[in-house]
């Protein structure tokens, strides 16, 4: 998935790549009309579905329902613009709030200590995941597919019989809590969150990181002959995206004040649809921040917004994946990297024949 | 004329107060409130029953009942339920939980909006509901699986016990209490194994398998899970051991109706889901009028008396399916 050796840096590339780079300043018209759909969602709800906003407090309270996942998309995304995958945040979020919940449970470790370590399970967690990729050379997708199962099984093991809950009211506050000014609420989850956006935006965006790991993911042979040391880049991605999963994980023990060895489960696939409805490819070196964060919201609001119109759970999570299809669709039909429809018809009709190499090098990975 | 009309109306609410007071089953469906019935999952036919049951009495009871809940048995999804019908302003909150720890803050959260909180079936922490409803007592339920099999094989018989999850509460309860009853009626009867299904019908099947084979002296399998005892059911099916090992447990009788008829499950404990339902409505109703205290009885037309002890409410007797009454059951 992160390399596909048959592709060699074209003359074009170098162009794309410049004209790419600028534009991650900015948001690009995929985000711009994302945010345009978000206003639309935010205030068709707002007005159409009482107890969607009653006040600016409990709009705001809603978030702390769906930012764990946000929490998540957020490192996910660092491993996705590599062109790889980290289907284990699941299991490492349920994995580190568990092992943070018992140590503090059974062990009498105070709960902010016992949340750190949780923190560096975390990154641990990542690290593993890391070196099965780099050092043993297996896929992203199966090696953290493979992970995931261990970390699952091994929560299990630490979780026991009757997991930990009950957590202390400051702690439960970091995941339902809300810091108040008056009669103004503002949750804490979105205090955790906020920063967060901030410094991932900056890292992908501003930092010599982040130009490194959109690199990597455009092209990882490119990558490696400009110099950029292509393993120390995974290792930092999958590691970020552990101690982000853990940190969800953490959140979410505090909103339910209980943590349940499958408690990350749910984690998985709706973070992936926010990370790939925000514009970054799954096939890496392309997205942008921005476009996360506002999937995050976008996705969220909508699925709490339809939830108190009245829709079940069955038709959110239909539409999650009909937008999910939707989005991608469109996406590829307008990509110029990979081989859309839309640009597959259009040389289909000028000239057959060089359609065919140009399709299979895109479809490859 | 007034002061006439005034002694009327006043002697009519005497009269209506009286009466009240001595059938105590008169129930205040003045105003109409908005109640909703939460399930572990929507599509489960055990809770489709209870729907059933619920839709109808809702009818009576000026009730503006909604049906909903998570697609797949997740804590998790029954919360973002919960936040939407807070959201929404209603009444009552009836549920059955998939964890009774992680549901506890949400419905807290309800509470304190002076939302009501009905537990049935799976209970949820005590602080975060305002009664429950329990299906059977956990002995006599306990008795009724032990029973259901042990007049079918003999005393001295080495028995299996396949159940759902190792953390599951209520089938603990259950095991607990069959254990306790086994040891004074049946002292010469042996637990070898405790298997787990993971309430998956495939999974069961080969945990089923597995019991079976490495023990092949088990004369019956008790199961005390809806999966679990159909997985079972079929493993001895598979492996042709009809009339030789019995399965007993906890299903809906639509799911064990050919196993009953084949004679692998001769008796089979349940409780009548559809009525539950009725009970739900009925209890949430008091709770929405504030006419229901902690400690307190009261009577339900067409169910019975009912006794709330520490905001428990227990719903029935076991109602045990054998090959005879189970037609009658369509669940």
């Amino acid at each position: 998935m992160s390399v596909s050796p048959t592709v060699g840096a074209t003359p074009g590339d170098d162009l794309t790549m410049a004209k790419r780079r600028r534009r991650l300043f900015s948001l690009g018209g995929w985000e711009l009309s994302l945010l345009v759909l978000l206003i639309i969602v935010t205030t068709s709800f707002g007005l159409g579905v009482p107890g969607f906003f009653d006040n600016l407090s409990g709009f705001l309270a809603m978030t702390s329902n769906f930012l764990p996942f946000g929490i998540v998309a957020l490192g996910l995304s660092l491993v996705i613009f590599t062109g790889g995958i980290d289907l284990s945040v699941g299991a490492t979020a349920s994995l580190a709030a568990v092992v943070a919940a018992q140590l503090w449970a059974t062990m009498g470790l105070n709960i902010w200590v016992a949340s750190l370590l949780g923190l560096a399970m975390g990154g641990l967690l990542g690290g593993i995941n890391a070196a099965v990729i780099v050092l043993l050379r297996i896929e992203p997708l199966i090696a953290t597919l493979a992970t995931s199962f261990i970390y699952t099984s091994a929560a299990v093991a630490v979780a026991g019989d009757s997991p930990p809950s009950g957590f202390p009211d400051a702690f439960n506050n970091m995941g339902s809590g809300a810091m108040a000014w008056g009669s103004f609420q503002f949750p804490y989850q979105l205090l955790i969150f906020i920063p967060l956006a901030v410094l991932f935006w900056l890292l992908v965006t501003r930092s010599a990181f982040g130009r490194k790991l959109v690199t990597v993911g455009y092209n990882s042979e490119a990558a490696r002959y400009s110099g950029i040391r292509v393993p120390r880049v995974l290792a930092a991605a999958y590691v970020i995206s552990g101690m982000m999963a853990a940190l969800a994980g953490l959140v979410l023990s505090a909103y339910y004040s209980a943590a349940r060895a499958d408690m990350g489960d749910v984690l998985l696939l709706t973070t992936i649809a926010m990370v790939v409805l925000g514009g970054v490819s799954i096939f890496g070196g392309e997205g942008r921040m921005g476009g996360v964060i506002v999937a995050v919201l976008l996705l969220g609001l909508l699925r709490q917004g339809m939830l108190i119109a009245g829709f079940s759970d069955m038709v959110t999570s239909m539409l999650t994946g009909a937008i999910l299809i939707g989005s991608i669709a469109i996406r590829n039909i307008f990509s110029t990297r990979v081989g859309g429809f839309g640009k597959r018809l259009l040389a289909l009709i000028r000239r057959p024949a060089i359609a065919g190499p140009d399709a299979t090098r895109h479809d490859a990975p | 004329m007034i002061t006439a009309r005034r002694m009327l109306v006043l002697a009519a609410a005497a009269t209506l107060a009286i009466a009240s007071a001595v059938s105590a089953q008169t129930v205040d469906t003045s105003k109409r409130i908005k109640v909703a019935m939460v399930p572990k999952l929507v599509g489960l036919s055990v809770f489709k029953a209870n729907q059933q049951g619920a839709e109808a009495a809702a009818k009576t009871l000026n009730i503006d009942f909604l049906y909903t809940g998570p697609v797949t048995a997740s804590a998790q999804g029954q919360v973002d339920v919960f936040n939407s019908l807070i959201a929404r302003k209603f009444d009552v909150i009836t549920t059955t939980s998939n964890n009774p720890t992680q549901l506890a803050p949400a419905l807290k959260r309800a509470m304190k909006q002076g939302i009501k909180v009905v537990s049935y079936d799976s209970d949820v922490s005590p602080d975060a509901r305002d009664f429950f409803i329990q299906n059977t007592e956990y002995p006599a339920f306990g008795k009724a699986l032990v029973d259901s099999v042990a007049k079918y094989i003999p005393a001295d018989s080495e028995v299996a016990i396949l159940s759902s999850t190792k953390d599951a509460t209520i089938q603990n309860e259950w095991i607990n209490a069959l254990t306790a009853y086994m040891k004074t009626a049946y002292p010469k009867m042996k637990i070898v194994t405790t298997e787990y299904g993971q309430s998956d019908p495939s999974k069961s099947l080969t945990a089923g398998l597995n019991i079976l084979q490495a023990h092949p002296n088990v004369a019956a399998i008790i199961a005390p899970d809806g999966a679990s005892e159909v997985g079972a059911a079929a493993a001895v099916q598979k492996l042709g051991r009809t009339g030789k090992v019995f399965v007993t447990g906890c299903s809906n009788p639509d799911a064990i109706r050919q196993y009953v008829k084949a004679g692998i499950i001769k008796a089979s404990p349940l409780w009548d889901e559809v009525k539950e339902g009725q009970l739900v409505m009925h209890v949430a109703r008091l709770a929405a009028n504030n006419a229901l205290k902690p400690n307190d009885t009261f009577s339900v037309p067409g169910l019975g008396d009912y006794t709330v002890k520490d905001k428990v409410i227990i719903f029935s007797e076991p109602l045990i399916f054998t090959a005879e009454n189970i037609d009658q059951y369509k669940f």
